[in-house]
Formats: structure tokens, sequence, C-alpha cells
């Protein structure tokens, strides 16, 4: 590595549907900074900001980072980025980072859930489920909202129990109603609740069967903070399940990694501009009329 | 003197009681299912003899189908999709086929001309294939479920949905709303989408005319269309098309006596 090189800093940033994440790395694939922030309406203003706080935490400035790629559902919408790569790619380098022998990665995001299969930490295979609100994250929102309950107590209330109810809706809209009919029933609260994340782990291991689930298996996203979702995961799929620190930002890490690479064929090319322009710009997103 | 027979529907969203005699029917009542069927089945069974000015004890036999059909305390239950071939064979006793579209799901029936069921669909698993959908978003439009149909008519460039998901359309439909969509745009794209989800489950079955539309769906006129456009094929709606399936439980009940 030159000097030049060993002075560097790459970011990656994740536009989820929900959540929006930013990584920087050094030319050491060390994290020195990640921040975390929810999507919004406004991608482009929520790219901005998770950047900057993503530098200011790092302590360093924009002009010392030498690519950048971003990735997630809102990707194009990350103007100051070098390249967009898929999720499912950043997703796979970035858990593999962390658990070099992982084989089988499972996120369940805020509106999706994907299925990954990595050998020799690069994707082999994946599956995805984009089409139904069963399986995501979205289900628990519905869940806590139609209870009053805030997502993370949710988990630790359903972890007093070990007999959940069981939730037959395969539909998030009936399985509400089923959860309002087990409530009058005087089902105890615990039990619907582990009786919720058993039917999303359902949903989500069926989804991975279609791929053969090989150990060790990684579990992320968002919904991989719930303790109880963690604990269903497991019972579920019959192995336990590994989770990084932050579950969350694995994608962004992936992407950072990336950029890292793509940073150093140019520099080995000779094509690395050192005296490139990079600003932030707030741009908003322009939709149609009667935008307001 | 003729008996009377009462028939059961005990839905996901309403509740509906038919009363019919040797001749046909005689009365009926609907009202919301609520959380409790067996108080509800009470009620809708009384109002319906209010309106047909008879006591309890002139009825001969009763019979009951739905959801909460079991809690009915009549003298038979049945499934819903023998119900609605009975309900729709007294109706139009020309009609070979019956799509069903309820608040918990929607039913494809083909039968023969005696009323006997010959191929039936079922789809309960996804809320978009059912009438719940317009619920959701007749919610979010402020609009009344009556309204629906005659707005959507109005349409002149139906929006286009990404999604079949309802949870992700309810946030869809909102987009739509900010980006300047109008009410009967939104309504005729979210008819597509469940005309979409009702043409899927036709592949299973082989739907002949003539088609009847019944359920909650059916009080639809626009959602009727967009069904009829997709499928290139003609319904008929009968007048009350929420009671079929209660009339066909009647007509159970009659059977059994007679």
């Amino acid at each position: 590595m030159n000097d030049l090189a060993s002075e560097l800093f790459f970011a990656g940033i994740d536009i989820g549907s929900t959540m929006s994440k930013a990584v920087i790395t050094d030319a050491n694939n060390v994290m020195r900074s990640y921040v975390v922030g929810p999507t919004g309406a406004e991608h482009r203003r929520r790219a901005n900001r998770v950047m900057e706080e993503a530098l200011g935490k790092a302590g360093i400035t924009l002009d010392k980072i030498a690519y950048i790629i971003s990735t997630g559902y809102g990707r194009v919408n990350v103007p100051f980025a070098d390249k967009q790569v898929t999720e499912l790619t950043c997703h796979a380098r970035g858990v593999a980072s962390l658990f070099p022998d992982v084989r089988t990665a499972i996120d369940i995001g805020g509106q999706d859930a994907k299925v990954l299969r990595i050998k020799n930490g690069r994707l082999v295979d994946f599956l995805t489920n984009d089409k139904c609100a069963a399986g995501t994250g979205r289900f628990l929102e519905v869940a806590a909202e139609t209870l009053g309950l805030e997502l993370n107590e949710m988990g630790r209330i359903s972890l007093q129990t070990d007999t959940p109810v069981k939730i037959n809706s395969l539909c998030t809209i009936f399985a509400q109603q089923e959860i309002i009919s087990r409530l009058s029933e005087g089902q105890p609260l615990p039990d619907i609740l582990a009786g919720v994340y058993i039917a999303i782990a359902t949903r989500v291991v069926k989804l991975a069967r279609q791929l053969r689930v090989e150990t060790p298996v990684v579990f992320t996203g968002g919904v991989a903070k719930n303790p109880g979702m963690v604990k269903a995961m497991e019972s579920v799929l019959g192995v336990p399940v590994l989770i990084p620190q932050e579950p969350l930002i694995t994608g962004a890490l992936g992407a950072a990694i990336l950029a890292r690479e793509q940073a150093f064929q140019l520099i080995q090319r000779g094509e690395y501009d050192t005296h490139r322009e990079k600003m932030l710009s707030e741009a908003y997103i322009e939709y149609g009329e009667g935008s307001g | 003197m003729s008996g009377y027979y009462l028939g059961f529907d005990i839905g996901s969203v309403g509740s509906k009681a038919v009363i019919i005699n040797d001749s046909g029917m005689v009365a009926s009542s609907v009202i919301p299912s609520g959380t409790n069927y067996a108080t509800t089945s009470a009620a809708v069974k009384a109002a319906a003899l209010q309106s047909a000015g008879l006591q309890e004890s002139d009825i001969t036999a009763t019979a009951a189908t739905g959801i909460g059909g079991r809690n009915a305390g009549a003298d038979s239950y049945h499934g819903v999709i023998i119900c609605d071939a009975r309900g729709v064979n007294l109706t139009f006793p020309t009609a070979r086929s019956i799509i069903d579209i309820g608040g918990q799901g929607s039913q494809l029936i083909t039968m023969d001309e005696a009323g006997q069921i010959i191929n039936f669909n079922i789809s309960e698993i996804c809320a978009t294939g059912s009438a719940r959908l317009l619920q959701v978003v007749a919610r979010i439009l402020q609009t009344g479920m009556d309204e629906i149909g005659p707005l959507s008519l109005k349409a002149t460039k139906p929006s286009n949905f990404s999604t079949s998901c309802t949870v992700f359309l309810e946030t869809e439909v909102i987009t739509r709303i900010s980006q300047g969509d109008k009410p009967e745009d939104i309504l005729a794209g979210i008819h597509r989408s469940i005309a979409d989800k009702i043409s899927g489950m036709a592949r299973g079955v082989t739907l002949q005319e003539d088609i009847v539309v019944i359920g909650g769906g059916a009080l639809d006129s626009g959602l009727v269309q967009s069904i009829e456009e997709k499928l290139g094929m003609k319904m008929l709606v009968p007048d009350n098309p929420r009671l079929m399936a209660a009339l066909g439980a009647a007509v159970i009940a009659r059977e059994t006596k007679t």
C-alpha cells in the first residue's frame, strides 16, 4: 500500500425503505464511524445528513473520502455517490466481513426480507420478498400499532412466555384482526406477541428453505435487534443465529468495503483523481404536479 | 299453511339473516358482525323476524354459514360455497359461475344447471383479493363504501400501483394522493389490483356464463366493471348480493324439511 492509499477513507451509504445508514472505513477496512437514521420522505436530504454525521463522528472531511458507494432501495437518490451497487452484493460482503464462515444470511428489513446463500464470502444465490408485508418488519409495526406498544417493549414482553399463540392468518391485514380476536378471548399478551414473532419467522424461514439453509446463519436487519424475533427465528430454524453488534449496517459496511476495492483499483491503474471536487448537495426529489 | 325457513350468514364484516317460504324470500336483515357471533346471530334473527312479522315459533328450520355461523344456534351448519351456489341458483337459474368477494376472502365457484358445484377456488390468505382492501382505501379517501363504485367510474387515468399487498398499497395510496392523483383514479387503480387477484384465481377454474358477482364487493359497480374488463366476460349482480349465502342457507334448511 502506498502513502496515498493509506491516508484515504471510504464510505458506504445504504438508503433503506425505513432506515438510512452510513459507514466510513479506512485503508485497513477498519470501521471509523457509522450512523443510522430514519429515511423519511426525502431520501436525498437524508443521504446528506447521515453522511455528514458519519464524517463528524469519524472526525474527517469529505475530501478525505476516496470513494463512495450507495446501496439500498433509495441508492439512486445519493447524488454524491461514485457508484451504485445492489444491496444484495453489499449485504453479502458486509456480513462476510464480520462472519467469514457465513453460509446463510437472513435480513428482515422494514418492508422486505432477503435470504442470501454465501460461500467464501461471495453471494451465490438469493431470494427476496418485497411483495407481501407478512414476513417483513412492517408486520411488526402493524402489530405494535394494533396493541399500542413500542417495538422494543414488544420484544421484551414476548420473552416472558414459552407458549406462543398460533396466528393462522398469512396476511398482515387479517392477522391484525386475529390479534384483536385473541386479545378479546383473553389470551395473555406475551403469548400473542410471541405468536406474532413466530408468524414472521415462519414466513421468512419458508423463503429460506427454498434455498436450503446451511450454518452458520447470520441474522441482520432492523428486526434482528428484537430479542423476541431472534428467539422465534432460532426456534423455527432449529439452529442458533449469529447477530452482528449493529445488525442494521451490514449493507452500508459492505458498500464501504467495495468502495475501498474500487478506489484501490483506480489508484493501481493511475486513474485516481486526488483533486476531484466533492460536496454534499441538498437536492430535493421533485414530484409531479400537486406536490405542494 | 306453508312453513318458514331461516338462513344465517355470519361473516367477518356483516351478519345476514334471510327468511323464505315455499315461494321465495319473505324478509331479510343485515347488521355488523361485531365480536360476539352468538349475540349478533340472535340480533340479526330478531330483526329478520320483525321485518317478516313472524315469531320464532313460525320458523320450521334454520341453517347457518359464514365464519361465525357455528355460533348461530342453527339446526345445521354448511360451508359458504354450497350456500352461495344454492342462493345464486334460486336467484339466477341460468348462472354457471359465481364470484363471491367478501370481507375476509373471495370464492370462485362453477356449478351445473341444478346448482351442483363442479369446481371452486377459495382465496382467504391475502386481503388484496377481498373487499377488505376497498374498506382500507375508502377510509384513507374518506369515501363511503357506497360511493366508491360511482366515483371510480369517473376515472380518466387509473393510478398504477407497484405492489399488490394491501399493507403496502395503503402507503402507496397516500403517496399517490400527495402526487396529486384524483380519488377516482386511485379507486380505479385499486379495482384493477383486486381484479388482477381475482383473475389469478380464475386460472384454477373455468368460468362460464352466466357469471354472478356476489358478496360485499359486488355492491361496488366500479369493481364489477373492472373484473368484467379483466376477464372479458359479462357479470350479473343480484339486487342484494350480500344476502346470497344466507338465502342459500335458508334454501338448504327448506330442503331438509321437504
